[in-house]
């Protein structure tokens, strides 16, 4: 084997290596290591971003047809990097304050981080699947990582135990689709699973599939397990999960809907629009009875997954693009929110409830200025970023004629606005409590920053952000 | 003997015993019975395997489930003090519900089952051959595609054994205080000279 | 008697997958028997690899089932760490229903 053929999972390869090798490093020094080891680790992820814009362009298949990278592949991969580094910065502080400082945090982090790499560059349902636990795996060891606390444990317990009900229901699909068509690898499948009457075993499979994906992306009614794991995960962790794995999870269902299923697209779409409606209505309605706010930002999470599918419903390449865009600035909107979250702290404990955000207009006016940014956005408020999100996702959905949907969408995106507003309510008009101890550290502060400057800038300058998901966008069906 | 009837009458034994160890593992009261009846499952599936002529799987099903995590599942539920008698409660109450809808269940996946039909093109897409390797046995036949064609995989199952270990670590390995453990290297370099006193006694004295 | 055919070997699968669901929404409470609920689950999965694998005279049914033993190994093995944790924490393995409106 030529090691030319290695390049499209060059990044994947030198994570592998640099996950061992820290890990090492941290069996060896021990605790005192973990800072050190953390930025190791979010070097390590700029590394693999550069080494994937370097090396991973090509369209191409490699290592027996397991495992491949095109443009679509390279967009999501440096995404779900760049989620990662944010989320390591976020628990910098946390870890340390909460005793949690151990040096296995960051190469979970990077392995989990691996896993979903490797996922969404699969071309074969073996490689999925082994990207798929990888990731799964690791996510329940960091959801019950506060080994001493009852709900971090119980969090753990509940991703565990419904995470690989998934599973299992994903490998009988998985095993249907193999015994219907012979095969295991994408391009195989692209050619014999054709639109022209398929038969009842492959739909069964693929369907078994969605659910399987469905659950993993938390969208309704497979977000039983959301509320629970955000709150009892520890907050970066929440944050991690709110971000990454989502952005994984969505990006591998629409690779597997426009490759090896494309044919099944007729039968899939109806599925797919029962969960984006149903994900939209709850996440805008069950987030309103929300004391907690980390189990606020899993409803709107789950409403925000809603929005994302309503893309995909009305598919091609504008709908796929929509999605993109969407997920593209979904991210920095609630990474920002949970860097908001992990910059308050009173007694050594961190912001849980939401009525704890009274009067920190007059506190820290600077935060609650920036917390309003991310709420606006989350709402859809022109011209924050947030609102293009939602903009062209209904765009692609009116042109595919189904105005009836774009309406709804529209009209939920209204009953969210609500809980968004209540914060902002809390946080400038309620009485004023106790001041918030200062979280030091740049790394949270700079993050607020980039995040803020991304969303409000996007309106102005929104040309390249359409140009790379156009791009990603028409390598996968173009 | 009908040289077809003895697969067929196997059969039948591996899978009737199977299906009943599996209704047994979830309905049993006590959970050591259950992990018993899961190693009795594992047993028959290993035995359909051999049917199906994949001996290889089945050995390493036994080795590996029912050698290790059939173990380990006994290991936690004695190692664990569990009150069983009060998850039962409550536990069947919506069982009738629950067996209309298993049932439904069942049969329409059966259905699907018994009526399956492969895509005509499915001979002809596979990705490995048996009849390639129709000289080796099965154990020759699957190594020698498991560590070329499926590389890829298995370096990735490595990395998940690997993330399996860390996390079975790091969430229950604790270090306890007031342990005693033998530290063999000042056992090894402890000098007599160090640690033993040569004392004249005298006589009617004794040791001060 | 019928000869024995690759869908006799689907059939106890999907018996197999039934029972295992089946499981897990009987013994809601009652993690340990959830855990080999799944381990059904999976066993029933090999069960259709290894038999479209003989159907079809294709190895990647073994091999498949090969990886998904592996896998659930290790998934076992996380399982129950996160049980035993879950133990130290709160004496008992009993987890309350997932109550989805939870304020």
């Amino acid at each position: 084997m030529e090691m030319t053929s290695l390049y499209p999972v060059a990044s994947e390869i030198f994570l592998a290596c640099a996950g061992m090798l820290l890990l090492l490093w941290g069996a060896t020094a021990g605790e005192k290591s973990t800072g050190a080891i953390t930025v190791a680790t979010g070097i390590a992820f700029i590394i693999a971003i550069f080494m994937a814009g370097h090396y991973e362009t090509a369209k191409a298949v490699v290592m027996g047809g397991h495992v491949g990278s095109n443009a679509y592949v390279l967009f999501i991969k440096v995404l779900l990097l760049l989620s990662a580094l944010a989320s390591l910065v976020l628990s910098q502080h946390f870890l340390k304050s909460s005793k949690l400082s151990r040096p296995e945090y960051p190469v979970l982090v990077l392995f989990a981080t691996l896993g979903m790499m490797l996922m969404v560059s699969a071309e074969s349902l073996l490689g999925l699947y082994m990207g798929l636990e990888l990731q799964s795996l690791t996510l329940y060891v960091l959801a019950a990582f506060r080994r001493d606390n009852a709900k971090s444990s119980e969090s753990g317990l509940k991703y565990f135990v419904l995470g690989a009900l998934a599973s299992g229901l994903l490998l009988y699909g998985i095993s249907l689709i193999y015994g219907g068509s012979g095969t295991i690898l994408f391009g195989m499948l692209h050619e014999v699973v054709t639109a022209d009457k398929p038969p009842v075993e492959l739909v069964l499979g693929f369907v078994f599939i969605l659910a399987a994906m469905a659950f993993k992306i938390s969208a309704v009614p497979f977000h039983m397990w959301t509320p629970d794991v955000y709150e009892g995960a520890p907050t970066p962790v929440t944050a991690f999960f709110a971000a990454a794995p989502k952005l994984a999870g969505i990006a591998l269902l629409i690779k597997l809907l426009y490759g090896p299923f494309h044919g099944l697209l007729a039968q899939s779409t109806p599925i797919i629009l029962v969960l984006s409606v149903a994900s939209m209505t709850l996440g805008a309605f069950a987030a309103i009875a929300q004391s907690n706010i980390k189990r606020m930002m899993a409803y709107s999470s789950i409403g925000h997954v809603g929005f994302a599918l309503v893309g995909l419903v009305a598919g091609g390449q504008e709908g796929v693009q929509a999605t993109l865009l969407y997920l593209l600035i979904y991210l920095p909107m609630t990474l920002g929110a949970f860097g908001i979250i992990l910059s308050l702290r009173r007694d050594g404990v961190y912001l849980e409830q939401i009525s704890d955000l009274a009067g920190l207009s007059k506190t820290r006016p600077a935060l609650a200025a920036i917390m309003t940014v991310f709420m606006f956005s989350m709402m859809g408020i022109p011209p924050l970023a947030g609102f293009f999100s939602k903009f062209y996702v209904f765009l692609a959905v009116v042109e595919a004629r189904y105005v009836w949907l774009a309406v709804l969408g529209v009209c939920l995106s209204v009953v969210g606005a609500y809980y968004y507003l209540r914060i902002i309510k809390i946080m400038y008009f309620d009485k004023q409590m106790e001041g918030f101890q200062r979280v030091p550290g740049w790394g949270v502060a700079s993050l607020l920053g980039v995040t803020v400057l991304f969303i409000l800038t996007l309106a102005v300058k929104p040309d390249w952000a359409l140009s790379i998901t156009h791009d990603a966008a028409k390598a996968l069906i173009g | 003997m009908n040289a077809e009837l003895i697969p067929a009458v196997l059969f039948y034994l591996f899978a009737g015993v199977l299906v009943l160890s599996a209704m047994m593992v979830v309905a049993s009261r006590n959970p050591v019975h259950s992990v018993l009846f899961l190693i009795l499952a594992f047993f028959n599936a290993a035995g359909l395997f051999l049917l199906l002529g994949a001996e290889f799987a089945a050995f390493i099903l036994v080795i590996v489930y029912v050698g290790a995590v059939a173990v380990l599942f006994l290991f936690v539920v004695m190692m664990l003090d569990i009150d069983f008698e009060q998850l039962r409660k409550g536990a069947w109450k919506s069982l009738p519900v629950g067996i209309l809808v298993g049932l439904v269940l069942v049969s329409q996946m059966v259905m699907t089952a018994v009526n399956w039909q492969s895509l005509p093109t499915a001979g002809s897409s596979i990705l490995s051959p048996a009849a390639r390797h129709a000289a080796a046995t099965n154990t020759q036949a699957v190594g020698a595609i498991l560590y070329t064609d499926y590389v890829y995989p298995f370096q990735i199952a490595g990395l998940i054994l690997l993330v399996a270990m860390i996390g079975a670590i790091v969430l229950t390995l604790r270090d306890r205080g007031g342990v005693l453990r033998q530290n063999i290297n000042s056992q090894i370099t402890r000098k007599a000279s160090d640690v033993v006193e040569v004392r004249k006694v005298q006589k009617g004295a004794g040791i001060s | 008697m019928m000869p024995i055919t690759i869908h006799h070997f689907l059939a106890v699968a999907a018996i197999l997958f039934t029972i295992g669901v089946f499981g897990i929404f009987l013994n809601r409470k009652n993690i340990i028997v959830i855990l080999m609920s799944i381990e059904l689950i999976l066993l029933s999965v090999n069960i259709n690899f290894v038999a479209f694998g003989a159907q079809l005279g294709d190895l990647t049914g073994q091999v498949f089932t090969l990886f998904v033993l592996t896998v659930a190994a290790a998934e076992a093995a996380i399982g129950l760490a996160i049980l035993v944790v879950y133990f130290r924490n709160r004496n008992t393995i009993a987890v309350d229903d997932i109550n989805m409106m939870k304020g």
